[in-house]
């Protein structure tokens, strides 16, 4: 019984990492710009088959995707904050909500297409295995995944902290009429912003796909994690975000161990529904 | 001597560690017209506010026709006889001026009589005119009266009013305050008037209260206010002091 | 007063010839089964959109959680009809109580706090799938086979028909049904409660709007019809299964809604009319070629709507019905108040 919470906490932890850059890009699109991506776990379940087509194209592992995925997400996230986005911002929200959930309904069927609905994975991982800890398993895939998950959102942490344009992000979600006042662009800004939020799902997914596959149902998944552990965070708070993942990951991970795989939705949703009935500002949010 | 209609007791209202509201007091008595002032920021409308349960105080009691309703929910501070209008005009941006006071008056009236309420009430303030306009096209002068009219709509025995003669011309206010005076006298309904225009204060409250930086530091009628020297110190700023 | 005048404005007028017309397509169609198929689903998304309406449109809470509701009434149902052979005229309603109860449910937390209006729209859309997920896992009423409807009686008892007709009728009465109800919501106090919290929910509160009470009274409208029509859906299936607890569906019709013209009574239902038929014709053109080719096209249409005319297109075609009026010198009513958020 300990040892299988122990065991669940573990996994728990790992993914919660996982969880905490998947959720990333959302935190950051949501907290400069005030835009709700409703297509955003659409974005995550676009890159990892994204993913799958060119490892297995150029037979390349999952870890090198990266250095096509995320300029191709990069440039994506671009196309849609101008053509679609943009002309959201400051009219009726339900010109945004709608755009966005169309916007997910046109990734999902894109995957249909292109993909043929199947579900999809990579053939062949450099990260195999697992390490023993006494009675206790790492699988080799979630550990690196989680500890490159680290790297990204303190790499994150410091291009908000260290550059000009991270501060011009950090200016913009404070005030964006005082922060244009000092030359901030919000167009520019924004759209950045916007790209960068987008080439994160496609690191997120490089990792994902070293031990997961992907179905277009997985949209939705990854939409309703996000916004999780998203809500448990707050915003303004990049530790926050990851403590929240890795609560949101081990709880549903405790879940699963004690009661049954399938349980894993409703888990999340469980999380979600407390979190906006007894504290919408989120653990650590700012705002 | 009947006891106050509004009574507020040592109301203190926080927003985290800043103290907004620190122990303030008022009374009103059924029928006055009493004028609350002070220079910005002194927390005029987070008092309002919190009387008429859109903040919650940190301590204090607010009493309403010998009802304690501190913290009660801002409809159910409605439905026993209160209402309001805000400082920056709330306008039902997208709604026609009868649909925004029809809204009010369904806190009395049943389907039945709401369309002669509203009516009644937008005969009276004057806004038979612009009646199917929508609010968000309006000048500011009509936009005032439709605050009025709604919240006058919901039959109340007392009214507070946020800053409704800012931003008037001579002429607009004259017949704002016109109008209060009718809803005083003729209709008896109380009113209690956060202002900066003199003319406003002076011309219509009978008593008045000044808060400053959250504390309430004097109140008397307004020839009294006038005089003392701390309210004059508080808008003026502590004489002798200058470099 | 001018209640007869406005009965039969002009707008009610053509609605109602429109609905006339309708009643006579299974005379038109009838001997197509795929058009009849066709006319039923439109019908299908016609009632749920003209629901919707009143949390979405007047109410101001886009709910994507039409799914939800559809596929609890049917579950309920379909299982009554199975277990306690209770006729699905009956199971109809105790769908819609137990949708507008469940609804209520999980609305009152959320409609407590202040909460912004995304949040309800992002926790409905998860409740669909969370929904299609417990009843996989609960063997008693679901898991993953599909569950044949069962009892015994006469095909009228049962609700199972050899042909669509009926249930285009079925459909139609509803809808009818439906319209009727959002009239005389936006007329009533609810209406006007909804409109105004919508607008500024501090001010309407201050005006004696109990902005929850109100929020829960229109969710409950809302998710009892769309219980009602999943107990339908059941019946022209002829079994229950998860997956009817569909995401899609609940997107699309929030998506009819808003491109109806929020607020709009008979928005809704044009918009399912005009969609549902272009995506069922797209669908037969390109679905044997490439399978979400015509959900593409759909999609990027809705996308096109969403950004240029917002408030959907009823507004459009009604400004556009006023101008050919002046031009033809008739006198102008005042456009009704339908807010966008």
């Amino acid at each position: 019984m300990i040892e299988t919470t122990v065991q669940a906490i573990i996994t728990g932890v790992m993914m919660g990492a996982i969880y905490a850059l998947i959720a990333l890009g959302l935190s950051i699109i949501f907290g400069v710009m005030n835009v709700v991506n409703f297509a955003h776990g659409d974005f995550v379940m676009f890159s990892m088959y994204l993913t799958f087509t060119i490892g297995t194209l150029l037979v390349w592992d999952s870890v090198q995707t990266p250095l096509l995925t995320v300029p191709i997400m990069f440039v994506f996230g671009l196309l849609i904050y101008y053509l679609i986005i943009d002309r959201t911002l400051g009219q009726f929200w339900v010109m945004q909500f709608a755009a966005t959930v169309g916007l997910q309904i046109l990734m999902r069927s894109a995957a249909l297409i292109i993909w043929k609905g199947q579900p999809r994975a990579l053939q062949y991982s450099i990260i195999q295995g697992s390490i023993h800890i006494g009675p206790f398993t790492i699988l080799t895939s979630r550990l690196v995944a989680a500890a490159v998950s680290l790297i990204v959102i303190g790499g994150m942490a410091l291009f908000l902290n260290k550059t000009w344009a991270g501060a011009a992000m950090r200016a913009a979600s404070d005030d964006l009429g005082a922060a244009s006042l000092m030359g901030v662009n919000r167009r520019r800004t924004y759209g950045l912003t916007f790209a960068i939020g987008s080439s994160l799902t496609a690191v997120a997914a490089a990792l994902l796909m070293s031990f997961q596959q992907i179905d277009p149902t997985g949209g939705m998944r990854f939409g309703l994690l996000s916004w999780c552990v998203l809500a448990l965070a707050g915003l303004g708070s990049l530790p926050g975000l990851l403590a929240a993942g890795i609560i949101v990951g081990i709880t549903e991970s405790l879940a699963v161990s004690f009661y049954d795989p399938r349980i894993r939705p409703l888990a999340i949703y469980a999380i979600f529904i407390l979190v906006l009935w007894l504290r919408p500002k989120g653990l650590f949010g700012r705002r | 001597m009947e006891s106050p209609l509004l009574t507020v007791s040592s109301l203190t209202v926080k927003f985290g560690s800043l103290v907004a509201v620190n122990a303030a007091s008022l009374d009103v008595n059924r029928g006055e017209i009493v004028g609350l002032i002070g220079p910005n920021g002194a927390g005029k409308t987070t008092l309002f506010n919190a009387i008429t349960g859109l903040v919650k105080p940190a301590s204090g009691r607010v009493t309403f026709k010998g009802v304690d309703i501190t913290g009660l929910r801002p409809d159910k501070v409605c439905k026993q006889g209160m209402s309001r209008t805000f400082q920056v005009t709330r306008a039902f941006a997208h709604m026609t001026v009868e649909d925004a006071v029809r809204v009010g008056a369904y806190n009395r009236c049943s389907e039945a009589t709401v369309r002669q309420k509203v009516d009644q009430v937008v005969a009276q303030c004057g806004l038979s005119e612009v009646r199917q306009r929508a609010c968000g096209d309006l000048g500011l002068a009509p936009l005032r009266r439709v605050e009025l009219a709604r919240a006058l709509a919901t039959g109340p025995e007392i009214l507070l009013l946020d800053e409704t003669g800012a931003g008037l011309t001579a002429t607009e206010l004259t017949s704002f305050m016109d109008l209060l005076l009718e809803l005083n006298q003729a209709q008896e309904i109380t009113l209690v008037v956060v202002e900066h225009v003199m003319q406003m204060v002076m011309g219509i409250c009978q008593r008045l209260f000044v808060l400053e930086s959250g504390s309430m530091i004097a109140t008397g009628s307004p020839a009294e206010i006038g005089k003392n020297q701390a309210v004059i110190e508080a808008y003026l700023g502590k004489r002798g002091m200058t470099a | 007063m001018n209640k007869s005048k406005r009965i039969l404005s002009g707008r009610n007028l053509a609605g109602s010839i429109v609905l006339a017309a309708a009643a006579l397509v299974p005379l038109v169609l009838g001997h197509s089964q795929y058009n009849m198929i066709l006319a039923t689903t439109v019908m299908l998304y016609a009632v749920l959109a003209t629901a919707w309406n009143i949390i979405g449109g007047i109410g101001g809470q886009f709910d994507l959680a039409a799914g939800a509701y559809v596929g609890l009434g049917a579950f309920v149902t379909g299982t009554l009809l199975t277990r306690w052979n209770i006729t699905p005229w009956l199971g109809m309603l105790v769908a819609g109580a137990v949708a507008a109860l469940f609804a209520a449910s999980v609305g009152f937390p959320l409609f407590g706090f202040k909460i912004r209006d995304l949040w309800y729209s992002l926790s409905s859309s998860a409740l669909v799938e969370v929904l299609r997920v417990v009843f996989l896992m609960w063997a008693a009423v679901g898991g993953p086979t599909e569950r044949y409807l069962g009892g015994s009686g006469s095909q009228l008892y049962r609700m199972r028909f050899g042909t669509y007709i009926p249930y285009y009728y079925l459909l139609l009465v509803m809808l009818v049904i439906s319209l009727v109800l959002v009239n005389r919501i936006r007329q009533s106090k609810l209406g006007f409660s909804l409109l105004a919290l919508g607008e500024d929910e501090d001010a309407a509160e201050v005006l004696g709007v109990n902005v929850r009470a109100s929020k829960l009274k229109a969710l409950m409208i809302y998710a009892f019809i769309a219980g009602m029509v999943g107990g339908i859906y059941a019946c022209i299936y002829g079994y229950i299964h998860p997956s009817f607890f569909a995401t899609d569906l609940s997107m699309e019709v929030a998506i009819l809604g808003i491109v109806g013209g929020l607020g709009i009574t008979w928005g809704p239902a044009t918009a399912a009319l005009i969609f549902v038929s272009m995506r069922e014709f797209l669908r037969a053109r390109l679905g044997g070629e490439m399978a979400g080719l015509y959900l593409v096209v759909y999609a990027i249409v809705l996308i096109l709507v969403a950004l240029y005319q917002p408030l959907g297109l009823a507004p459009l075609a009604m400004r556009g019905i006023e101008r050919l009026k002046s031009m033809m010198g008739v006198k102008q009513r005042g456009i009704t108040s339908a807010h966008g958020k």
